[in-house]
């Protein structure tokens, strides 16, 4: 049995998208007394999600070429997004400048394998950077 | 020496109890819409008015937290319980929100009231070629085309349809209500004959009335505006209509201290006493209507009750 | 009063030396901030406004004024250097402009940004003092029939936009008509997909989705290519830090298409940059001779949008000097600060302040100028940024990223979404889905279904009232035809095919 290509998964989970769609919008009106109600808009294009969704499965099947992915770099990927993440959760604690600095010098780090030198001196200019342009010269507020 | 460190001693401690509060930080003002809405304008308006007659020792700034339609700055405020350097400037749908949104969870019973500053009256308008000479004449043509006349507003919660709503229970009348999200695109809607009628704030429309492209029927106010002296308001022209409405204020955030709420009370007593607030009441054609905030707190209930009512009967759910 | 005694009121005005002076800080002012992706021109005029107290009427106009046009031409840079978008007019820019400074001809791409902006903002500017007043009231017979059409034909360009799969552009537009549904329904109030989150009740900011799946989106696929530490080529040449002759050939007819779309745009209330953008480009590839090059870096993919919203600044100004009703959200600011200042913008503004309309205009003219000289000396120099070693430039596009989000909103909330649409981004990259028509829906879901429903409450409910007006008539047509487009194409394909 070949492998379901990568279209396939996408298109399934598009459709289950279309189909929570369409199943929440179907409890709001339809249409109301004056016009088409909040249910009338999200119930069609739910529909068409749902059905391109499933174009898409079935031409995934049938189409003999199917595409791979590659996947072994997606590893990096979802690493420097976890790290971005992780960022992000701790912007409140530590604020932009430590979080930002601290995610440069991950990903010059690890992603990048350069020395640390590289990595904490470009750290430490882009952060400084960042702190001089936005809140001193311009006054935007970091997070 | 120590004569002079008791007298300073006695000075401070007499001035603490005179005094209460006195802001040492800038005042953060924050308002519920962009820059260039409603509120944001009054907000900046008021800075500059707060400055000029020099009311506050502090500078103050205005914040936007838009969103929701109020619910987001609501919240906000919520959030600063105690901040004694921070106030809100709130509108009609900090109140009407909670009343049909799940998500507004910050009503304005939540945060402490200052005070009730205007009350944004309305005029009903049609485009100047309209076969209709009087509000009379708009509702016997509604009468005869039930749900086909047109009128373009804001959402269902906003004024406009509340006003619509007591003309239509009083009339016995129908008419169909299409929102639009800006007051542009009301006015554009009315002016290229889409819609046949609107309820608009008197400021939006002296442009238009001036240049001749709109006429007005009647006026949603308890008296007469002076600048529209020949107009008859929605009682004088025979409708037995209590008009709802459009208010602004400022509130503060839960759990500060009397002595704070005494101090911005004082400041917003004496700015409605100004000149130049006076001025920018009368040139934006708004109503002083100051309450200081043990009034605003019983007008807060009264309000709510009312628009409640008004919003179930006219078939909008509420959640409260 | 007649045009020309008019403008040379306003050159007289807009010439004393503190207006020229005014006008070069607003442009420059406006040029930095739409460099930065979040920090925008309302905001900026906002927290302005105070110190315009202190100036003249006149010479404060004309510097706000400089800040809203100067700041289309900035918002190309970063779209073009980083595939950031330094606002919501600049994302379509971004789509042939980012892939040109892939292959090193980001200078031609900036110099080709600047000088479109200045041809288009000139003629928005033309526009607006010529044939302002009628067109207003032409403007006014366009109402939701129309608007629904307008946003339709937008969509259809998706067909253009889409690359190879159809069914996957559709999909992609299809989850943009959705996130734009997210939030509060105008005509009912409901919550529609706010999960119980307060922050989703106004909806989700386009800026947020716009940079998470363009910018960080890119990061994270160039951290699954992991190539090396190669920088994106720079420029090298002269060829490739300005616009060759054959770039400016090549875009001569997107500098008018640009103009004009963007224009008359602009001068629907209620239709923005974003929109005119799109638009301009969706036309400059169905007339092109060779569409396959959009989406690869193409010069006139990038003349055309950045053309279009340099003229629809002149156009959103005519609703709003002929009409008192803003274009825009900068117009919006623009009129508050009018009335703030004692005026009362309406229909009978421009005769009753000739001075300020015709020093506003003639300001306009000089400052596309003055932008125009400012932009293009300094398009080496940014392109320079790009030598940087992709390890500088991607942390930073992280940070810039970051920073522009919560410029605009303050929230915590709108990073989280950054982040999650950012794995969007990299997902649809892999998966192989069109980003832009996900844009494209998300900018025109919101308008189109209010344009439907408000059409229907007038039609009662009949859809008739979409074909029986002319100009929505032609317009849909229009876009059932751009519509039909790839299908001729495929049945084409497959004739030729069957007769082999």
């Amino acid at each position: 049995m070949k492998a379901r290509s990568a279209d396939f998964w996408s298109g399934l989970a598009l459709g289950g998208l279309g189909a929570y769609i369409i199943a929440v919008a179907s409890r709001w009106e339809y249409m109301g007394q004056d016009g088409p109600g909040p249910g009338f808009f999200p119930l069609w294009y739910g529909i068409g999600m749902a059905a391109l969704s499933l174009m898409l499965m079935v031409s995934s099947v049938t189409d003999k070429s199917g595409s791979t992915i590659d996947w072994s770099g997606a590893r990096s990927a979802f690493v420097a997004w976890a790290a971005f993440s992780a960022m992000v959760a701790t912007l409140p604690l530590v604020g932009f400048v430590i979080g930002f600095a601290a995610l440069t010098l991950f990903i010059v780090l690890v992603m990048y394998r350069k020395p640390l030198k590289v990595a904490a001196t470009t750290a430490v200019a882009l952060s400084a950077g960042f702190y001089l342009i936005f809140p001193l010269a311009l006054g935007v507020k970091l997070p | 020496m120590k004569k002079h460190f008791l007298c300073a001693v006695l000075l401070a401690s007499s001035t603490a109890f005179a005094q209460g509060f006195t802001p040492t930080r800038p005042l953060e003002l924050v308002v519920h819409t962009g820059p260039g809405g409603g509120s944001d304008v009054l907000a900046r308006a008021m800075v500059v008015m707060l400055e000029k007659e020099k009311l506050l020792p502090v500078r103050a700034q205005v914040t936007n937290k838009p969103g929701g339609g109020g619910v987001v700055a609501a919240a906000y405020l919520a959030e600063k319980k105690g901040e004694t350097h921070t106030l809100g400037i709130f509108t009609g749908v900090w109140l009407t929100n909670p009343l049909t949104s799940n998500e507004a969870k910050v009503s304005l019973k939540d945060l402490t009231p200052i005070a009730r500053l205007l009350l944004e009256p309305a005029v009903i308008a049609v485009k100047a070629d309209a076969p209709y000479k009087t509000l009379g004449d708009f509702v016997n043509a509604a009468k005869q085309k039930p749900g086909e006349l047109k009128q373009s507003g804001g959402s269902i919660t906003s004024r406009d349809n509340v006003v619509r709503q007591q003309l239509q229970k009083a009339t016995g009348t129908r008419w169909q209500f299409i929102s639009f999200p800006g007051g542009g695109e009301r006015i554009a809607a009315l002016l290229g004959g889409h819609v046949n009628m609107m309820v608009i704030e008197p400021n939006e429309a002296g442009e238009h009335i001036r240049a001749g492209n709109m006429r007005v029927l009647a006026q949603v106010n308890e008296t007469r505006l002076s600048a529209f002296p020949n107009v008859p308001t929605l009682k004088e022209a025979g409708f037995n209509v209590t008009p709802v409405p459009q208010v602004r204020g400022v509130v503060a955030p839960p759990g500060i201290p009397r002595e704070n709420v005494a101090y911005w009370e004082g400041v917003f007593k004496k700015l409605s006493q100004t000149e130049s607030w006076k001025k920018y009441v009368t040139d934006n054609q708004f109503e002083d209507a100051y309450q200081n905030a043990a009034e605003l707190a019983k007008f807060y209930e009264e309000f709510s009750n009312q628009m409640r009512g008004i919003l179930q009967e006219a078939g909008v759910k509420t959640v409260r | 009063m007649d045009v020309l005694s008019g403008l040379m009121q306003g050159f007289g005005v807009a010439l004393q030396p503190l207006n020229l002076l005014w006008c070069f800080v607003g442009v420059v002012l406006g040029t930095v901030i739409g460099v930065m992706p979040g920090l925008g021109p309302p905001a900026t005029i906002a927290m302005l406004l105070p110190l315009t107290f202190l100036m003249n009427p006149a010479s404060a106009i004309i510097m706000l004024a400089g800040i809203y046009y100067g700041a289309k031409y900035g918002g190309s840079t970063t779209s073009i250097l980083l595939n950031v978008p330094g606002e919501s007019a600049s994302v379509a820019t971004c789509i042939d402009g980012y892939e040109m400074a892939k292959k090193g001809r980001a200078g031609a791409a900036l110099g080709i940004a600047a000088i479109a902006s200045f041809i288009a903002g000139t003629v928005g500017v033309l526009g607006l003092m010529l044939i302002a007043p009628p067109l207003a009231r032409v403007s006014l017979a366009f109402s939701s029939p129309e608007y629904f059409a307008l946003m339709a034909l937008g969509l259809a360009m998706v067909v253009l936009l889409g690359g190879d799969s159809m069914v996957k552009a559709l999909l992609a537009t299809l989850v943009g008509l959705w996130l734009a549904g997210i939030g509060t329904d105008l005509f009912s109030q409901t919550s529609r997909f706010t999960f119980g989150r307060m922050e989703l009740l106004s909806g989700i900011d386009f800026v947020v989705v716009a940079i998470g799946v363009f910018a960080i989106g890119e990061v994270l696929a160039n951290m699954h290519e992991r190539g090396g530490a190669t920088a994106i080529a720079a420029p090298k040449g002269l060829r490739n830090l300005l616009p060759t002759m054959q770039d400016m050939k090549d875009s001569r007819f997107a500098f008018v298409n640009g103009s004009v779309i963007g224009f008359l745009i602009g001068v629907l209330p209620g239709a923005g940059s974003t929109i005119a953008s799109f638009i301009s480009y969706g036309v400059e590839k169905a007339v092109s001779k060779h569409p396959e090059k959009f989406g690869h870096g193409a010069v006139e993919g990038v003349a055309a949008p950045e053309g279009a919203n340099n003229s629809e600044t002149g156009g959103a100004l005519v609703p709003m000097l002929t009409l008192g009703i803003p274009g825009s959200g900068t117009t919006a600011v623009l009129l508050a600060a009018l009335v703030l200042w004692g005026f009362k913008p309406g229909p009978l503004f421009i005769s009753e302040n000739p001075a300020m309309f015709w020093g506003l205009v003639a300001s306009m003219y000089i400052g596309n100028v003055m932008l125009l000289i400012l932009n293009l000396p300094l398009v080496p120099l940014f392109a320079q940024v790009l030598r940087a070693p992709v390890y500088v430039l991607y942390p930073l596009i992280l940070g810039i990223s970051v920073v522009g989000v919560y410029s605009t909103s303050g929230s915590l909330f709108d990073v989280w979404l950054l982040a999650g649409f950012g794995l969007l981004g990299y997902l649809m990259r892999k998966l192989d889905f069109p980003s832009a028509p996900l844009i494209l829906g998300l900018v025109l879901g919101g308008a189109m279904e209010r344009a439907l429903r408000q059409s229907l409450m007038m039609s009662d409910g009949h859809l008739s009232i979409l074909v029986s007006r002319p100009v929505s008539a032609v317009m849909l047509s229009l876009a059932l035809l751009i519509l039909l487009i790839p299908l001729f194409g495929k049945v084409n394909a497959w004739r030729l095919k069957a007769l082999k």
